[in-house]
């Protein structure tokens, strides 16, 4: 009987890539600013979750068609850990980073090379390298999540330590220990509360049976259907479950006197010592910290743009009333040993 | 390459010179071997004070959650394969000529694509199960839940059966009417004939079978990670991905290496004996057994088996691709820097099909060896060749990262690493079925063929590869299945831009996109379905 299905399943495999195919439209030829045109391939290592850098690669490649815009995605750690091995054998042009504490650890392994993107005077100083070898490109916040249907306005947590009381036991979603962000914040406590306390943090999480997904998407999924009452997220990530529709809010924590305020950090992007198209990496440094790059990612990705004067989105609240944790970049990466034990000794998945 | 009076000498072994084909077989030996002793070394040699944080912390923890998973989906395949190959080859059920194809097609879905679907029915709250039941009277009905031990379970039992369902159905084909008959006049009823004669009879077939699935569970990455079940596997995933430091993820791919490696040693002892079910030349079939009313329930249990192991899960896939077709956002969205389905496609072709081709090629030397100069050297590297069997994808990737960026870096960061890991992972299939082709080529041809002046090498073109050619291809069809379906070396391996189907359904999904992971997940099912028909076609119980 299977021999009569298959040219049914033939015929579907055509349809199903033809529908599917390439869709990039040619567009003018572009040119750098010294007018060279631009050309060859672009291999840029990513550590950001893939639909939210997309969107500006996709930009990229429309406005230079030369270029073949290669993506290797993957988690932060992981394209780092690559990028390590690959010191004496680079492959890649860019990367691109969900936090800061990865960008500064590489940048003293001489992984980059320093490169000022047009604008960079403009970008705030606590997002860029001193010796210009990465720089910030969005800031975004460490925030909780809740689904509104399930929460009431008066029962909730007001701080990250909170989330380690038993009346929120087998309600919780976050992102496990491979996820940079959730690294970075581990680092980040360390640094603002001590060692300790972040070391009870982690084990309160445990013992209220926290679940730990892979990734953020599916942690905003998940509140967003009632499958969690809260979720610990990157405050983009309430935006964009929002945008889809579900009844969830946004809690920025820890923001009483006395307490650590908020935790923020910040995609960064550096080119890589040894890159095979150094032009076309500064060119597209160049791209993602200007006016057009940033308001990709301010725009559909609910993203702080760290170039002043991008707008920001509209449902976006301003930082200016937040109060933000005072994080010292070099301290924390100090602590990235440390970060990694207590992950172990916690049993964090 | 042959030396004819060689042939059958089994006493006159001592003056016997090392044949050239020794030297091929050897070193492709030494490739397979290789990544599994390096990975030894490294966890040998790592740092005793993380030996000890490793056994204090996550040891017993991961060995106890693998051993479970292993002995739970091994029962449960051995149970429900034993049990469908039974209602299709011994009872009159009705359907059953169709029931033995659809019960074996989920071998064609890879079982972390089985999960994502049996996560996107069952997830509370938000599946679709849950939001079907909404507002009817079922709405308060307590469903299972989908992740942890059971979930992975399960879903692993569902798409792993097939393999023991097609070695316990050529078991049941192939057993002698006169065996049953003879119980039965002795005075035994059905069911203790069924225990005390056919379940013998089957019992090594099923056991090798059971073992290689174990193996399979030992390895599998996707459909852990998915459903949160921390294994070997998972925990090493998570050390790569997630650490800067490599020797931990080394110690764990070590142990894993030498669990996997008892196991496989169980597989190679029972391979020997299992040559009861050979079919001679008084085989008569054994008669079917009538259900009478029984039957109906029969054809509920195949049926059950094939909605949730096939029909439901391609139904769902067939479903979301379409809405994902008819939506150009999901379409545009499809596309990754500059590469869109169509290359995903053609990557996940080529490299397949280069590995099943090398795989093959590489295996002729050891077949050619082990099968016409029997003993102990060759019969070594036979099994050394097969060790691929018990490094996992994760722990192939690793040795592959550190060793080709030592020794071969002008290979690194192409996606002929991609390949080499699949050869390595997969080789043993094409070793064993190159084997089992030159076992039953008679030597008398190639003898014939060298008395006739032809050299070894015109004999090997012109009459062993010939007939051995349709062995070769079922072997690299294998190699071409399994290698489609890898996720975690091409993972971790793949250079930038080189997107296979695989490698796209598991990034989508772990974003949560079903409708873009749909399309790619359907093409990789119904590209797996073709070297699978070809494969079918020679089994026992398909064949007519």
């Amino acid at each position: 009987m299977l021999h009569k299905l298959l040219p049914v399943l033939a015929t579907l495999t055509l349809i199903l890539s033809a529908c599917a195919g390439s869709t990039s439209q040619p567009d003018p030829i572009s040119s750098n600013q010294n007018g060279n045109i631009l050309s060859g391939k672009l291999i840029i290592y990513s550590g950001r979750s893939e639909p939210l850098i997309q969107p500006v690669l996709a930009a990229y490649q429309a406005k230079n068609p030369q270029i073949e815009v290669l993506l290797k995605s993957g988690s932060n750690s992981q394209m780092a850990n690559t990028l390590l091995e690959e010191k004496a054998n680079p492959q890649a042009d860019v990367f691109i980073t969900t936090e800061v504490f990865t960008a500064h650890a590489l940048s003293q392994e001489g992984i980059f090379q320093p490169y000022e993107p047009a604008g960079y005077q403009n970008l705030p100083d606590a997002y860029k390298a001193y010796d210009a070898s990465w720089v910030g490109l969005t800031q975004r916040m460490r925030v909780i999540m809740y689904n509104k249907d399930l929460v009431s306005q008066d029962e909730l947590p007001h701080s990250m330590f909170d989330l380690t009381d038993p009346r929120w036991k087998g309600q919780i979603a976050a992102a496990g220990s491979t996820n940079a962000s959730m690294q970075a914040q581990i680092a980040s406590m360390i640094q603002l509360v001590g060692q300790d306390q972040t070391e009870a943090w982690l084990k309160g999480l445990m013992e209220n049976e926290v679940t730990f997904f892979g990734g953020h998407s599916d942690v905003r999924k998940a509140v967003g259907a009632g499958e969690f009452k809260l979720g610990l997220v990157n405050h983009y990530y309430y935006y964009l479950q929002l945008g889809e529709g579900s009844n969830v809010g946004i809690i920025y924590p820890d923001q009483a006197s006395g307490e650590m305020g908020i935790i923020s950090n910040a995609t960064t992007a550096a080119i890589i010592n040894g890159s095979r198209n150094p032009d076309a990496a500064r060119d597209f440094l160049d791209f993602l910290v200007s006016a057009e790059g940033q308001k990709i990612f301010a725009e559909g990705n609910y993203e702080y743009p760290l170039l002043p004067g991008i707008a920001l989105h509209p449902d976006l609240v301003p930082t200016d009333g937040l109060k933000m944790a005072n994080i010292e970049l070099a301290q924390v990466v100090e602590n990235f040993d440390a970060t990694f034990v207590l992950i172990d000794m916690a049993n964090l998945p | 390459m042959f030396r004819t009076e060689a042939l059958r000498s089994t006493n006159r072994r001592q003056n016997k010179p090392i044949p050239k084909i020794a030297f091929l077989a050897g070193w492709v030996a030494l490739l397979a071997v290789v990544p599994v002793i390096y990975i030894l070394i490294r966890a040998l040699t790592g740092d005793p004070e993380l030996w000890q944080r490793i056994i204090q912390t996550r040891l017993i923890k991961l060995f106890s959650n693998t051993l479970w998973l292993v002995l739970a989906v091994t029962s449960g395949t051995t149970l429900l394969g034993v049990s469908m190959a039974w209602l299709t080859e011994r009872t009159d059920v009705p359907g059953r000529k169709i029931f033995r194809w659809l019960l074996a097609l989920p071998l064609a879905i890879p079982p972390y694509i089985g999960a994502i679907i049996h996560l996107a029915l069952l997830r509370p709250h938000g599946g679709l199960i849950s939001q079907w039941l909404e507002g009817t009277n079922f709405a308060s009905l307590p469903l299972p839940n989908p992740t942890g031990f059971w979930g992975a379970a399960f879903v692993l039992v569902i798409f792993s059966f097939p393999y023991v369902f097609l070695l316990s159905g050529a078991a049941f084909r192939s057993l002698n009417a006169s065996f049953d008959e003879a119980a039965r006049m002795l005075g035994r009823t059905s069911w203790q004939t069924f225990w005390q004669v056919t379940i013998p009879a089957i019992r090594p077939g099923i056991t090798a079978g059971a073992l290689l699935v174990s193996l399979d569970i030992l390895a599998e990455y996707g459909t852990v990670a998915l459903l949160r079940f921390e294994t070997f596997s998972s925990a090493i995933f998570v050390q790569l991905a997630g650490r800067y430091d490599r020797s931990a993820a080394s110690i764990l791919s070590g142990v894993l290496i030498l669990l996997a490696l008892v196991i496989l040693y169980g597989e190679f002892r029972i391979q020997g004996q299992s040559q009861f079910t050979q079919i001679g030349s008084h085989w008569r079939p054994t008669t079917l057994i009538h259900l009478g009313k029984r039957r109906i329930w029969g054809f509920l249990a195949l049926l059950f088996t094939v909605l949730v192991s096939f029909i439901i899960p391609v139904g769902l896939l067939l479903f979301w691709s379409a809405q994902g077709i008819l939506d150009q956002q999901t379409i545009s969205g499809m596309q990754i820097g500059s590469k869109g389905l169509l290359s995903f496609i053609f990557n996940s072709v080529w490299s397949s099909g280069f590995a099943a081709i090398l795989a093959v090629l590489f295996s002729i030397p050891i077949a050619i060896y082990v099968v016409r100069y029997p003993g102990k050297v060759s019969r070594l590297f036979s099994r050394i060749s097969q060790v691929g069997y018990a490094i996992p994808g994760v722990v192939v990737a690793l040795s592959l990262v550190l060793l080709v960026n030592r020794f071969l870096p002008f290979l690194y960061a192409t996606p002929l690493v991609v390949v080499m890991a699949y050869v390595v992972r997969y080789i043993p299939q094409a070793v064993r079925s190159s084997e089992s082709a030159m076992h039953q080529l008679s030597p008398n041809l190639e003898e014939a063929s060298r008395l006739l002046k032809r050299n070894a090498l015109q004999t090997f073109v012109q009459v062993t590869l010939p007939l051995i050619l349709p062995g070769l291809l079922a072997g690299s069809a294998l190699v071409f299945l399994s290698s489609l379906k890898e996720l975690p070396a091409t993972l971790l391996l793949r250079p930038a831009g080189f997107e296979t189907l695989a490698v796209r359904v598991w990034i989508w999904t772990e974003e949560g996109f079903y409708l873009q992971a749909a399309p790619a997940s359907l093409l990789l099912v119904v590209i797996s379905i073709i070297p699978l028909y070809f494969l079918l076609r020679r089994e026992t119980i398909f064949r007519q």
